[in-house]
């Protein structure tokens, strides 16, 4: 899953640009499985497994990205932007990104020489960030940005041990497993979405929902992990190295009991996300009709919605292993 | 003008012990001088023709990094800078650690729940650098250094985008100048200083200018490009020649003399006036011994200091064309 995963990491997909990754995962699962796309671009799939479910099990995973978009162009050729999704200005600074057609630009600054004492601790402000994509006029900038193109930061997935390094690991992460599950064996048939925008507002996830009309959702993810040296163990969400994290809550979902404490009794290595953060397709999914119990499965990451996520490959074998028990668990209809 | 070898330069690491960009130059220097090694202060490459008079060209070959201070436990180490550092675009910075084996490393960003006040920059005693290895202590010891990690880019127009491009395009154009020149009949012997730890205090050139007996020198460097929010007063925009210093340290002989070149063979030139010192290794070659005349080229730059350095190559073929020019004798 590793090449895999790596691969997924180095193909860019900004939330409403996500064909790209759409064409890639086709490509790796229309052997395995039965999929359509709908209206915005969600990629719905039914996997026949070796029974027919008892309940209908939806698996989610969302294809975007946060990102970049440009918003004009100044006489100099300079690139003013907006993010898409939320991004630091912290891990933006003298960052390269590149743009859907390859044009290459860094997001420059005034050099830490000519910085007053207060400017020294203090972030630029969002509004006064630009790309410098080379150009010297705004006509040269025009031959090849527009306003409305996407960028991501520029990185390629780099191994650190047993971990990788890269950009889009959220939601990557979730997308390789579903891949993944999608060519396994699985006991019962199962519904794998692949959905657009979740970093603006779960909006892919809302209407793919609506579609598959689930009796039960599985949200494949990524998610924070704070266990960095210096911050205080009730602070460190999840740790990387100890199996995907489940949620009971989150800040956009408050998760179904019994669900939750169903996936905690399986016998395989995960842990509990210690901390009520974030947000997820979850919080679209479980809204869904007349409602659908949810749970989510997470790949703990450090550095989220940075050039330079870093998680566990571990992990992720491990999150695999979870969530097949867990949709075979769930389809069967036995607990829910 | 070959821009693999600027992107094989940039790419490698002169930090402290690690001198894999002065092999680099090293090598390729070999090609057209006589190059001795000056263990503190860098290289020294001759061409003599066998005239009266010589020139001292100088550029510095180190770069600005880290060296880690302890080992914290978990993978995550603490490090100092190693020069002139810019922590505001630390978090999610990828590096290399020269440990035992070269390791990709990341300085950690604060998760969004921890963020107090996210307008605030961490300095390097509140940020750490996460190796991702939790026996880190068995590959990596205090002392060890870490250096950005970054590709060399091609931006629009004529632009790269990489790190050490300070001071690594001024090594460029003294080793594409010795390319030119080696078989050229010159009004000077030529000596190329690659010196080392400028960035720690101009360290190499106060030794390898002391090594050199030399009549002129011309100190190769970079400064402040343009850029929004950047007083067009205080930088040299990009891709309208190279920056020429004037200044009270700096000889005003050979400063005239560039300025005159550069006038008579149309090669474009800014002017960069400093009132006194201009922090660049001019300022310590200028007072060498009896004194050297010396003078300064500086090639504008954007985001010093950082792993996304910009300059315009054109620039530095100005720079080229300029010294080209003064070795002929021209400019008088």
């Amino acid at each position: 899953m590793k090449e895999l995963l790596k691969k997924l990491c180095s193909i860019p997909a900004v939330s409403g640009r996500e064909e790209k990754l759409r064409e890639f995962i086709i490509n790796e699962i229309k052997d395995y499985a039965e999929y359509s796309v709908d209206q915005n671009g969600n990629l719905i799939c039914f996997k026949r497994g070796k029974s027919r479910a008892k309940k209908k099990v939806m698996v989610d995973a969302h294809m975007d990205e946060v990102g970049l978009i440009a918003s004009y162009i100044t006489d100099n050729g300079f690139v003013r932007f907006e993010t898409v999704g939320g991004i630091d200005a912290a891990v933006m600074l003298a960052r390269k990104v590149v743009f859907e057609n390859g044009t290459v630009g860094v997001v420059g600054m005034k050099p830490v020489h000519m910085l007053s004492g207060d400017e020294k601790k203090t972030l630029p402000k969002a509004d006064s960030l630009y790309i410098d994509i080379g150009a010297s006029t705004k006509e040269e900038a025009e031959k090849v940005i527009s306003v409305g193109d996407t960028a991501v930061f520029y990185s390629e997935p780099l191994d650190m041990g047993n971990n990788l390094l890269a950009r889009a690991i959220d939601d990557r992460a979730g997308v390789a497993v579903l891949i993944s599950l999608l060519k396994g064996t699985p006991e019962y048939d199962f519904y794998a979405t692949f959905t657009v925008k979740e970093e603006v507002g779960l909006r892919g996830a809302k209407t793919a929902t609506f579609t598959v009309s689930p009796d039960a959702a599985v949200i494949l993810e990524a998610t924070t992990a704070a266990d960095i040296y210096g911050v205080a163990s009730d602070k460190k969400v999840c740790s990387l190295g100890q199996g995907p994290a489940i949620s009971f809550m989150d800040r956009s979902t408050l998760y179904n009991k019994k669900l939750f404490d169903l996936a905690n009794a399986l016998p395989i290595k995960h842990q509990v996300k210690e901390y009520v953060s974030g947000g997820n397709n979850a919080g679209a999914v479980h809204l869904s009709k007349g409602g659908v119990p949810t749970l989510t499965v997470s790949l703990p990451t450090r550095y989220i919605h940075s050039p330079s996520c870093l998680a566990s490959l571990l992990d992720l074998e491990d999150m695999y292993t979870f969530s097949e028990k867990l949709i075979a668990l769930l389809a069967s209809g036995e607990g829910l | 003008m070959d821009l693999r070898l600027l992107e094989k330069l940039s790419c490698a690491v002169s930090l402290g012990h690690i001198d894999e960009a002065r092999n680099i130059a090293k090598s390729e220097l070999e090609k057209y001088a006589e190059v001795a090694e000056f263990g503190q202060c860098g290289l020294i490459a001759k061409i003599d023709k066998g005239k009266d008079k010589t020139l001292l060209l100088d550029a510095h070959i180190d770069e600005v990094g880290f060296i880690v201070t302890k080992i914290l436990g978990d993978g995550f180490l603490r490090v100092a800078s190693v020069g002139g550092c810019d922590a505001r675009i630390l978090p999610a910075t990828v590096v290399t650690v020269h440990g035992k084996e070269k390791f990709t490393a990341v300085f950690a960003s604060t998760p969004p729940h921890l963020a107090e006040d996210k307008k605030d920059v961490k300095g390097l005693d509140d940020i750490v650098l996460d190796t991702g290895i939790s026996d880190i202590e068995r590959y990596v010891s205090c002392g060890d250094l870490v250096s950005y990690k970054t590709d060399l880019c091609r931006l629009d127009g004529n632009k790269v985008s990489g790190k050490s491009l300070d001071d690594r395009v001024g090594v460029f154009c003294l080793i594409e100048l010795a390319r030119r020149v080696y078989d050229k009949d010159l009004e000077y012997n030529l000596i190329i200083s690659i010196s080392d730890g400028e960035e720690l205090g101009l360290r190499g050139a106060v030794t390898s200018s002391f090594e050199c007996e030399a009549d002129e020198a011309i100190a190769i460097d970079v400064s402040f490009g343009d850029g929004p929010n950047i007083s067009s007063e205080k930088c040299g925009k990009l891709g309208n020649g190279a920056m020429l210093g004037i200044s009270p340290v700096l000889d005003r002989g050979v400063t005239e003399k560039l300025k005159k070149i550069a006038g008579d063979k149309n090669i474009p030139l800014q002017f960069e006036v400093m009132g006194g010192k201009t922090s660049t290794d001019a300022d310590v070659i200028s007072v060498s011994k009896s004194g050297i005349k010396t003078g300064l080229l500086s090639i504008p730059l954007r985001n010093m200091h950082t792993p996304a350095e910009v300059v315009d190559t054109h620039d530095l073929e100005g720079v080229i064309s300029l010294l080209y020019e003064y070795l002929l004798g021209g400019g008088k």
